[in-house]
């Protein structure tokens, strides 16, 4: 049976990691994702993982690393966090190009400067347009869940990219929460072995990495982005089969929570989720019709699904954990994507976005319920006056 | 959803991976940024290799039939580094539009 146990979220990751069977895995040590490696390397040690350990010089070599492991045929794990995701900034592109599904566990740190240790999701979400698939879980579970699920899809002849998974630096990674951690047997009839198409061997010699001419750039990226488009078949059949083999319940794409007769929508990435989830409980017991919209990916965007999800609300607010400096709302990431997906709907509703969980901050229900006033005011005035609050530096 | 086509002509092989010993191939050819190339006198060749170990892109070979170096013009770069390193002084970098073929090699301008 499978067994119940507290775990962090790093625990979680390298409780699946192992089950996983990697073969090879590749460390730099960076606050808060390192505890996922100590956990590998005490397993390795005491004989419970049979994998490769290389301790790299930094994350660009890290990288490195398993992109030749991956291309030899094995399984690689490798991860970081913060300042040491953008340091491997060269290697994404090559590799989710090279099509070597490595799998790299982010719990994600603020950037410099100065060196906050807080959880942000800017570190991981600087890369999303690199060709990877990407997704933040809410909790240890579905750390562990989605380790084994990104894997599966990563690996499949259809799509073979490398996964960035995901979760809230310390919330997560650092808190321990009840952890189903499944069978051997069970991990083994959901995943199965890595099988590259092209591995570099001495008897069927093969040249990885070539230089392309400038005629062959636009049909790669072509087909790079086509292969996205195949990526959401396989995503659904993955976690289909994962909630028939583990018995959970995954929405494939986006969790919705309380959504049924929403008036107002909160758009929660990751660990804050939770807490919103409080907050939406309590709003309803004030008659506050709030619901909750969480995606499961970044890369693949779920568009659709998510315009479905929002279709029927008059307001939604992205609560955004990550910056975008100048961008288009003035804010952060997240809404620039829910806005577009909700452009072509016939009755779209207002859309805002709220600056929270930046720096490693607490978003607190107090936070919830400022934002649920922002959003009930939007639906009486029927338009947004602006796009961006910055959570605790607005003028009442 | 859409869909992307790209038409069997000009598909670029799954993540670039080719057929690999070989020392040349059509598929991918690096020299097209190479501004000057270095053309042999074969009077003056000495036959001496240095051209052969100095090349940072082995374009320079020995073809043992004719008893001669010969150059690989998909791979050069135009570094001129055979051309400070031959002692016998056989090498001179020449301007590529010198050559009625002109600069650029590929069956489509960009």
């Amino acid at each position: 049976m499978a067994q119940e146990k507290l775990l962090s979220g790093c625990a979680a990751a390298a409780q699946a990691a192992k089950l996983a069977e990697v073969e090879v895995v590749c460390s730099y040590p960076i606050r808060p994702y390192t505890a996922i490696m100590m956990e590998l390397v005490r397993m390795i040690h005491n004989g419970e993982l049979d994998a490769e350990f290389v301790h790299g010089e930094g994350e660009h070599s890290q990288l490195s690393v398993v992109l030749g492991a991956s291309a030899c045929g094995a399984r690689a794990y490798t991860g970081s966090a913060g300042v040491g995701v953008t340091y491997a900034g060269e290697l994404y592109s090559p590799m989710a190009g090279g099509r070597y599904p490595i799998q790299m566990a982010i719990a994600d740190r603020t950037l410099d400067p100065p060196g906050d240790f807080g959880s942000e999701h800017t570190d991981a979400m600087t890369f999303r347009d690199q060709g990877w698939l990407m997704g933040w879980a809410s909790t240890p579970q579905e750390v562990f869940d989605n380790t084994l699920i990104n894997y599966r899809v990563g690996e499949d002849q259809r799509v073979m990219l490398p996964q960035m998974v995901c979760q809230d630096g310390y919330f997560i990674s650092h808190i321990p929460d009840k952890v189903i951690v499944a069978e051997p047997e069970q991990v083994k009839e959901f995943l199965p072995p890595y099988k590259a198409p092209h591995p570099l061997s001495l008897t069927c010699p093969v040249s990885h990495g070539p230089q392309i001419r400038p005629d062959q750039g636009a049909p790669m990226d072509a087909q790079r982005a086509a292969v996205f488009l195949e990526v959401p078949k396989v995503i659904q059949e993955a976690v289909e089969d994962y909630n028939r083999i583990f018995g959970r319940n995954y929405d494939p794409f986006v969790e919705t929570y309380m959504m049924d007769d929403a008036e107002i929508a909160f758009f929660v990435q990751g660990a804050h989720a939770t807490t919103c989830k409080s907050a939406i409980r309590n709003l309803r017991n004030q008659g506050v019709k709030a619901g909750l919209v969480r995606p499961r990916w970044v890369r693949p965007w779920p568009t659709t699904q998510l315009a479905e999800a929002l279709s029927r609300v008059k307001a939604v607010g992205c609560v955004e954990t990550s910056t975008s400096y100048g961008g288009a709302m003035r804010g952060g990431n997240l809404i620039h994507e829910v806005r577009a997906s909700l452009y072509d709907l016939p009755n779209r509703p207002l859309v805002t976005s709220f600056m929270g969980g930046l720096g490693g901050e607490v978003i607190l229900l107090d936070d919830f319920y400022y934002m649920a006033k922002v959003l009930t005011q939007m639906v009486k005035a029927k338009k947004t006056d602006k796009h961006v609050y910055w959570i605790g530096f607005e003028e009442e | 959803m859409s869909t992307i086509k790209v038409p069997k002509d000009r598909e670029v092989p799954f993540g670039a991976v080719t057929p690999a010993p070989v020392t040349s191939q059509e598929l991918f050819i690096t020299s097209n940024w190479r501004i000057v190339r270095p053309v042999l006198d074969r009077e003056k060749c000495a036959l001496c290799f240095q051209c052969v170990m100095s090349c940072p892109d082995s374009c320079w070979s020995f073809n043992e039939e004719k008893e001669e170096v010969e150059w690989n013009w998909r791979y050069c770069k135009g570094c001129q580094i055979c051309i400070n390193e031959c002692a016998a002084e056989a090498l001179s970098a020449v301007p590529e539009l010198d050559f009625p073929d002109g600069v650029v090699r590929l069956e489509k301008p960009f």
